[in-house]
């Protein structure tokens, strides 16, 4: 008996011109993710931490979305976000985020509710890495990024990946546009391969240390990074959405980005 | 399982080659040269499919050793190794390559220079202070990292060569039969006594 | 890259099979005429073999012609080279920098293994690191750059990028040519 391929046929008698008797199962299976694209982006300074991401939504090449935001304020009204003192972005699989921001939200409400303080950004970012462990095999697809004040009012930023392994950085970038923005960062915020001019010979020059870089500087930052990664990655574009936060309160600023 | 290893000094190049020829986990022969001399002072050390090798590193030799004829010119090991490199590269998109990977030690019969090449069966070639192949990279580039300087004494390189082996014979999983040392000077090629039966304990 | 009648090429030095580093000084770039350089990334073999070959081709260009082979001309040289072999490539992807001695003006350009030609106003990237160097170049050049700012701008680019890319790095090579000088410079970079 000959066999074609994959189609098995109960037939025995092998006929060049028998047909299947019954249609070859197609095994059918769902994948739970998409990846949105995107990319985000957070320095902290030494009064504020900003937080920013692109807002355009895509599935594959295709545009959802020209205002999906990724940067939310954890902790305060529903609808205007008001008396929130943390921010988290997420970027990846955009449901994942959105299911992320509302767990976290209600569990930094909550822990107001019950507690009668505000949670701490340190407390925070360890419920995060819980939460996100708790999946450890359904993951979130998301790169989290939380950025808030600490408990000496200096800025705050937390990076973790998918299942919940965290550092707290002075800036990280996240998504799809993360390996252009990243060692940009290096360069200009951890002053990476910078040297004191004159202050040795060949490899005894000193290394130019990271401090903590002015507001001005850090939001022209990152708006460079995000029209940078705009001209090269595809998936980046529309709009800007920059969340910064002070001790005074978050501030939101948009502008657009490039639609092409 | 073939190890290849290469070490340049100030006047010199050691190159040792196992001497157990393999044919899966079956050792056919104990006291094998995977070594060439190709002229006067350049030798070639080779590993790879079998076959391959010694046919590769013949038709290599004889033509270096008809260049050498034809135009009365010693080929300094610069021009060796490119000439190794064109014919292995040659190879690579013909019908069936060669399968070798290779070491070239030489010392420049002019300047007197001590050099060493490292060529691979894709026939990449790379100028190297020392070098390695198959599994005694992993076990000896570290060591050769920490210990080796430019301008290393005879001596202090066959020491080095002996913490490579020991190494070897502390972590291959088979006894690959001690190597064969061949060292390139200015006076030529000679083939260095070499303790092969010093017992390495494991770790 | 581009700067102000000066161009900037620079290479990383690693030469690596995988995660094994075979060689920390393997320079990518090639010299073809006083004021054009070739860089080669891809497979290490193909790199020897391309240039090996391109330099019997503008070899053999230079002496029919009595005359230096113009950055233009080497792109051409190069594109024809990469597209001969259309259905078995080399793995490579060139990038071309040099300054045109007739019209004093700075070219740069990259290739795609069988010989696409990329012209760019600004600079061009290739190789393991090239989403770093997207992102660097494109935050740190800017138009009319001097020789001495170029240099700067593609060190630095350069430096940052290949220390975000495992398979990089280990020091590097940068030229910088100018109408009728050149200055080579060596880098020492992270040695990790």
């Amino acid at each position: 008996m000959t066999s074609f391929g994959r189609y098995t046929s109960a037939e025995t008698v092998g006929y060049s011109f028998s047909q299947p008797t019954s249609a070859p199962n197609k095994e059918h299976s769902f994948y739970p993710y998409t990846d949105n694209g995107g990319s985000t982006l957070g320095i902290s300074g030494s009064d504020f931490a900003i937080l920013a991401g692109d807002t355009r939504s895509v599935a594959g090449y295709n545009i959802n979305s020209r205002y999906v935001p990724k940067v939310f304020k954890i902790g305060g009204d529903d609808e205007s976000g008001d008396g929130a003192h943390i921010l988290l972005s997420v970027v990846g699989f955009a449901a994942d985020g959105q299911a992320l921001k509302e767990r976290l939200d209600a569990v930094v409400k909550m822990y107001k509710y019950q507690h009668g303080k505000p949670m701490s950004v340190r407390a925070c970012a360890q419920r995060l890495s819980t939460i996100l462990y708790q999946k450890r095999f359904f993951p979130y697809y998301v790169h989290a990024i939380l950025a808030g004040l600490d408990e000496e009012g200096k800025g705050a930023l937390y990076s973790y990946d998918p299942v919940g392994s965290y550092e707290r950085e002075q800036c990280r970038a996240a998504g799809s546009a993360a390996s252009l923005i990243m060692p940009f960062l290096d360069n200009q915020v951890n002053f990476k391969n910078q040297y004191i001019p004159g202050s040795g010979e060949g490899h005894a020059l000193e290394p130019k240390k990271a401090e903590p870089l002015p507001r001005e500087t850090v939001e022209q930052l990152v708006r460079d990074a995000f029209t940078s990664a705009v001209e090269r990655h595809i998936e980046v574009g529309d709009g800007l959405q920059m969340m910064v936060i002070t001790k005074s309160g978050i501030e939101e600023i948009y502008s657009p980005l490039k639609k092409d | 399982m073939d190890v290849l290893l290469g070490i340049t000094g100030k006047d010199f190049v050691i190159v040792a080659a196992s001497k157990a020829a393999m044919r899966g986990p079956t050792v056919l022969k104990a006291d094998d040269d995977k070594t060439r001399q190709l002229n006067k002072s350049t030798i070639m050390a080779f590993t790879g499919e079998a076959g391959d090798t010694v046919q590769f590193a013949e038709y290599i030799q004889a033509n270096i050793q008809l260049y050498t004829m034809r135009n009365d010119t010693e080929l300094g090991p610069a021009a060796v190794a490119n000439f190794v490199r064109g014919e292995l590269a040659r190879s690579l998109r013909s019908r069936n390559p060669y399968t070798v990977n290779l070491l070239l030690g030489g010392m420049d019969p002019i300047s007197n220079k001590p050099s060493l090449y490292w060529v691979d069966y894709l026939a990449s070639l790379a100028q190297v202070p020392y070098a390695a192949h198959g599994y005694a990279q992993y076990y000896c580039l570290s060591t050769l990292d920490k210990h080796h300087h430019p301008d290393i004494s005879l001596e202090q390189g066959l020491k080095i060569l002996e913490m490579c082996t020991d190494e070897l014979k502390r972590r291959l999983p088979i006894d690959f039969k001690g190597v064969l040392v061949k060292v390139v000077t200015k006076d030529g090629v000679e083939i260095l006594d070499y303790d092969n039966d010093k017992i390495v304990k494991s770790a | 890259m581009v700067g102000k009648d000066c161009v900037a090429i620079a290479c990383d030095l690693r030469l690596g099979m995988q995660a094994l580093t075979v060689s920390n000084n393997f320079p990518k770039i090639f010299n073809y005429a006083p004021s054009t350089y070739l860089g080669l990334t891809g497979l290490a073999t193909d790199v020897a073999t391309v240039s090996d070959l391109l330099r019997y081709k503008v070899n053999m260009y230079r002496l029919r012609e009595e005359r230096n082979i113009a950055p233009q001309t080497l792109a051409n040289l190069v594109s024809s080279t990469l597209y001969e072999k259309r259905f078995g490539p080399f793995f490579v992807s060139p990038v071309l920098g040099g300054i045109n001695q007739t019209t004093g003006k700075p070219f740069i350009c990259g290739f795609d293994s069988i010989g696409c030609i990329d012209f760019a106003k600004d600079f061009i990237v290739s190789g393991t690191a090239s989403e770093q160097l997207f992102g660097t170049c494109e935050g740190l050049w800017e138009p009319d750059l001097s020789p001495e700012d170029l240099f700067e701008t593609i060190s630095q680019a350069l430096l940052s990028a290949v220390d975000r890319d495992a398979l990089s790095g280990w020091g590097a090579q940068v030229y910088i040519i100018e109408k009728d000088k050149v200055t080579q410079r060596l880098l020492k970079g992270r040695q990790d």
